[in-house]
Formats: structure tokens, sequence, C-alpha cells
């Protein structure tokens, strides 16, 4: 998109497109000249959600998922038990969880994992909130679902250490999940397989 | 074992070849800078996945390649063992990113199927010998480790797996010691990476132990024959990171002659090396690298009590190499019981008459060899008749009729 054929708002459309995760050059100039093509309605619609996006949302301050409602309908909730906290990578990792039906407890988002060689340390994550939670909170039992890959695990193997002197019992999730594969991606009986299997740290 | 077929695309100086190769002595003959050179590197590559000349992949792909959109290289044998034929394949090709990057990668199969890189290890052995491998004596530390990791990692898949995950743990907690270091952190956070290192390089560790002890064994046998008799040779391995010798003997640079005997349980060797890495750590935050362990390893060449690489001369050296070429070929038809397949590169013209006939003579008992050298004269006549000879120009290669 170099001519000056194209006017520079579209140029940015797509430009900003193209930074979005497993978007080309290609999809995002076709995504930008379909919004064209199409009843301004459309643009409109998807304009109002991004606006609803940034200024709804926000992380719960508990579990630091992504909510409207702070706390979030999931720490709010007296029928799930809240002394079962399961710490997960990323906010997609509690709706595969969730869709397992067979979790009834509640949330920790990290939001991201130790990745030294990426700069992401302790301190980038939400470490510091987990161990607060823990120390103030009636917690039975944590249980780390981080991904099987080698940074989920090494991020749990420190978790292990931070958490362990604070008397809480610490598990992790059990074998058949496969290794290097995400979490996001693990089909619900096999999680729900690992959510039964998972042993104590 | 040899190898029946060779395919290359893009690979080097070779823009396409397809070339049946006989069993028994091969002779590669051309000018330099022609492919010979590059046609042994091909077959070594299939035997571990990756070159053992370059640490960077993209470095083999065919320069006209480089200017293709997507770039690649690929290289393929059939096999010949004992009991089987194989096909083995490693291509490289960059394949594009959705941020419009590109990333190298890697693709290994045996049989067309695709397998993990160390699982290449034990199904095609060589010997490489080049020229410029009298740098392993005299050389750099990081040469004898490379040559170290290139030859357990062409018969042991665990090796292949555990250094890699050593290298990456080591890679990693040097980043957060650079991190520690410049913005603080909890060094809590090295903990994990530790137990990794700790846990990965114990056993590199004791791989190399034993293939040095069991290459010297044949190495002071081949050294002795090699100097009628006058000289002894030993490797000796000295691990970075060694729970058990006194630190004196760091200085003196000489072990005793029992060093290589003593045993000790897995566990006494975590344990200390947790130690050592707890002794250092301040000086490797200050460092930002991690300072203990096999990356560090250095292993000697010991004859009649000096060390070839810094007292040897130029002779003596050239000696230590072709004994521990040779050692390498006797070790690996032990360990695999089968012969590997040897890849010579202008080594004849380097030696005197008496060790080139021995050299040739051994020919006799190996499958295959390939022999590439610049000048046909350096061999005899009875040598030149039971041999092929290939002609190699341009990256073209022709047979020869033998004279
Ligand atoms: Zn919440």
């Amino acid at each position: 998109m170099t001519t000056a054929a194209v006017p520079p708002s579209v140029t940015q459309l797509i430009e900003t497109f193209a930074e979005l995760p497993g978007i080309g050059p290609k999809t995002a100039s076709r995504l930008a000249f379909f919004l064209l093509r199409g009843k301004s309605e459309l643009a409109l619609r998807l304009a109002e959600a991004l606006q609803g996006l940034v200024n709804n949302t926000h992380f719960c301050s508990t579990c630091y998922n992504v909510t409207e409602a702070d706390p979030c309908p999931i720490c709010a909730d007296q029928l799930r038990d809240q002394q079962l906290v399961c710490v997960i990578e990323e906010p997609m990792d509690l709706l595969s969880l969730e869709r397992t039906d067979n979790y009834h407890g509640v949330y920790h988002v990290l939001h991201g994992a130790l990745s030294p060689l990426e700069g992401i340390f302790a301190e980038d994550l939400r470490i510091a909130e987990l161990e607060k939670r823990v120390r103030e909170g009636a917690i039975r039992e944590i249980i780390l679902a981080t991904n099987p890959t080698s940074e989920g695990d090494y991020t749990a193997a420190y978790l292990v250490q931070r958490l362990k002197p604070l008397g809480v019992r610490v598990t992790r999730l059990g074998r058949g999940l496969p290794v290097g594969g995400d979490l996001e991606y693990a089909d619900a009986v096999t999680l729900s397989r690992a959510l039964e299997s998972r042993q104590d740290l | 074992m040899r190898i029946r077929s060779l395919s290359l695309r893009q690979f080097r100086t070779y823009n396409r070849l397809e070339l049946d190769l006989p069993a028994g002595p091969i002779l590669l003959l051309g000018a330099n800078a022609q492919g010979k050179t590059s046609l042994l590197e091909a077959i070594a590559f299939l035997a571990i996945g990756a070159s053992p000349l370059t640490s960077v992949d993209q470095q083999v792909i065919h320069w006209g390649a480089e200017e293709a959109s997507l770039p690649f290289s690929h290289v393929r044998a059939e096999v010949v063992r004992r009991d089987c034929t194989e096909t083995l394949e490693v291509a490289i090709e960059r394949k594009p990113l959705s941020n419009g990057h590109q990333r190298m990668q890697k693709s290994v199969r045996i049989d067309q199927r695709p397998i993990r890189r160390s699982n290449l290890a034990g199904h095609l052995n060589v010997v490489l010998f080049l020229p410029e491998d009298l740098a392993l004596v005299h050389g750099p530390p990081v040469g004898r480790r490379a040559y170290l990791d290139n030859l357990l990692s062409q018969v042991y898949p665990t090796y292949v797996e555990v250094y890699d995950a050593y290298r990456h743990a080591v890679s990693r907690r040097n980043a957060l010691l650079r991190h520690l270091r410049r913005h603080g952190g909890d060094p809590m956070q090295l903990a994990p990476l530790e137990e990794r290192i700790v846990r990965t390089g114990v056993t590199v560790s004791l791989y190399r132990q034993q293939v040095i002890r069991e290459l010297t064994i044949h190495i002071d046998r081949l050294h002795r024959e090699l100097t009628g008799g006058q000289a002894w040779l030993r490797l000796q391995y000295e691990p970075n990171f060694d729970p058990v010798r006194p630190p004196a003997a760091d200085q003196m640079g000489l072990l005793p002659e029992d060093a290589e005997e003593r045993t000790l349980d897995v566990e006494a060797l975590y344990t200390a090396y947790r130690e050592a890495l707890a002794r250092k750590r301040a000086q490797e935050i200050d460092r930002g690298m991690t300072l203990v362990g096999p990356h560090r390893d250095e292993m000697r060449f010991i004859s009649n009590e000096r060390d070839m690489g810094t007292f040897g001369s130029r002779g003596q050296q050239r000696t230590s190499v072709l004994a521990l070429h040779l050692a390498e070929l006797r070790w690996l038809e032990q360990t695999t019981g089968e012969s590997p397949v040897l890849l010579l590169d202008e080594v004849l013209a380097e030696l005197d008459r008496a060790r080139r006939n021995y050299l040739l003579d051994l020919l006799g008992n190996v499958e295959q060899t390939i022999l590439a050298t610049t000048d046909a004269e350096l061999f005899p006549d009875s040598f030149r008749k039971r041999t092929t000879t290939l002609r190699v120009s341009e990256g073209i290669i022709i047979p020869v009729e033998t004279p």
C-alpha cells in the first residue's frame, strides 16, 4: 500500500490491523476494504465495541481477570469455592477451564509466564498480588495451571518457592496435557482429567 | 554402513545434485572451492542434523537461493546399514511470520516420517577429518567442546536433548543475571533455572567423561603405532565444574593418574554443583553470565606428560589429530557395531609417506570412505585401481575412468 491512491485514513487502519496477532498485511487490507465497501453501520459497531472494550473493562482487583464489574462475577459468586484458587497465565485459559464444567473454585490470572529471554520477570506478573491474596485470605489450595511449556514449568517452580513458605497447599495440574502446548488449546476432557489428577508440590 | 545415494538442493555450492555412491574408497578430485568440502559437509550434516562447520544453519543455503523469496536447503541420503536401508532428510527453510518477518525452520525426516533432530542419532555415523582440525589440538577449547558434542550427538539422542536443555537453561539464566544486575528483582527466580542447569549439566559432563575415557583407550594404542612405540597420548577431561578435583590442581594443569577412576553418586554431584553456583552467584550477577558448568569444559591432549596444545610441534599435533580421528573411528565401531563413513578432506597432503600408507591400508577395513583432494598423485596406483574417482567442478560431479 504505497500508492498515493489510498487515503491516509485507510492506510492507518490497514497498518493498525496488521499489528494484531495472526494478521498479515494482505488480510489487513482485505479487512479494511471490506469495512469501507460495506455500510458504515458495521464499521461504527466495531468502533463502538472497541471503545467499550477500552472504557468499560478493567482487571478484577482480586483475580486480575478482565471484567466490567469489580469484583468480577466469579470472585463475587458465593456458590463457588473461594478457598480454591487456580493460577493461570492468560484470561483465555480461564475460558478453557470453565468449559470443563468441572472446576468450581476461583482464579488468579498472572498475565504471562516468566521468560527471561523475552524480558519477562517476576515483577512483570501478578505474583506479588497472588502472594498478598494468600497472606490475607483463607485459601486452602493453590492449583498451578500454567502451560506445560518450559516457561510455564519455570513459572510454576518459582511460584512453589514463593507460596510454600506461607503454609498453603500447592498443587500442579496432572499429566496428560500435551507437553509444549497451551492450556488454551487443550480439550475439556483432557483438562478435566488433569484437574482431577493434580499433584501436591 | 555406507551411503548409496545423495541428493542436495541449494546446499552451499550445489544448486542441485543427484549422486549414486559405491562402497569402498571414493576419490573426489577437483581444484579448490569447487564443492568438495561442501559434499563432505552435507553428509556430516545428515549425521547430526546440523553442520559441523557452522553454528548458523542459514550459512549452508546456496548463495543463489538467498535471492529467492523463501530460501531453503535440502539434503537427503539413502543409508545402507547392516540390517536396513533408510532415507534420511534434513531441510532448512525460511518461513514467513504473520508480522512480516521470517524464521528459519529445520525439519528432519527418516523414511519420510518427521522426527525430532535428536532422533537422528544412531542412523548415520561419520568421521569427518578436515585440514583445519589441527586447531582441535592447539586452538581454543570451544572447538574441542564442539568436537565432543558432535561426536556424542551422532550416537546418543539423550545427549542432544539434555545438552539443548542445558544451553537453553544457561541462556535464560544469563538473561536473568543481567536483569538482576541492572534492575534488581527477586534472586529466587534463579533457583528453578539452576535446578535445571544442575540436572542437565551433570548429565552432559558424565557423557563427556565417558566418551573421553573410552577414546583414550584407543588413542593411546593408535598413537603408539603411529610413532613407532615412542610416545603415548591420552585425552584429559578437565570439567569446568568438578566437585572432586582439589582447587590446587587447577593451577597445575595436570591431574593425578587415578583422577579418571573416581566415581561419585549423582545426588552428590547435584549438591556440589548447586553449591558451586551459589558460591559464584555474586560474581555471576556482576558479570551477567554463568561461569560454572560444562559450557566451559576443557579437554587436553597429553603426550609424554606434555600438553600437545601448548608444547607440541606442528608434526606432533598433526599426529595427535590423526590418532584422535582414528580413535573416533574405532570408538564408533565399538559403540554402534558398524563402521562409520569416513570423510577425509585433503588429509593425505599433510602426512609423511609412512603415515599416508598406514591410513590407506586402514581404509581397506572401512565400508566406505570419501577422500577429497586436489592432487590424485598423492595416491599410489595400487590404491587408485580399487577406487572410484569422481571429478568435482563448480558444483557438478562426473565419474572419471580409473587409469
Ligand atoms: Zn475476580
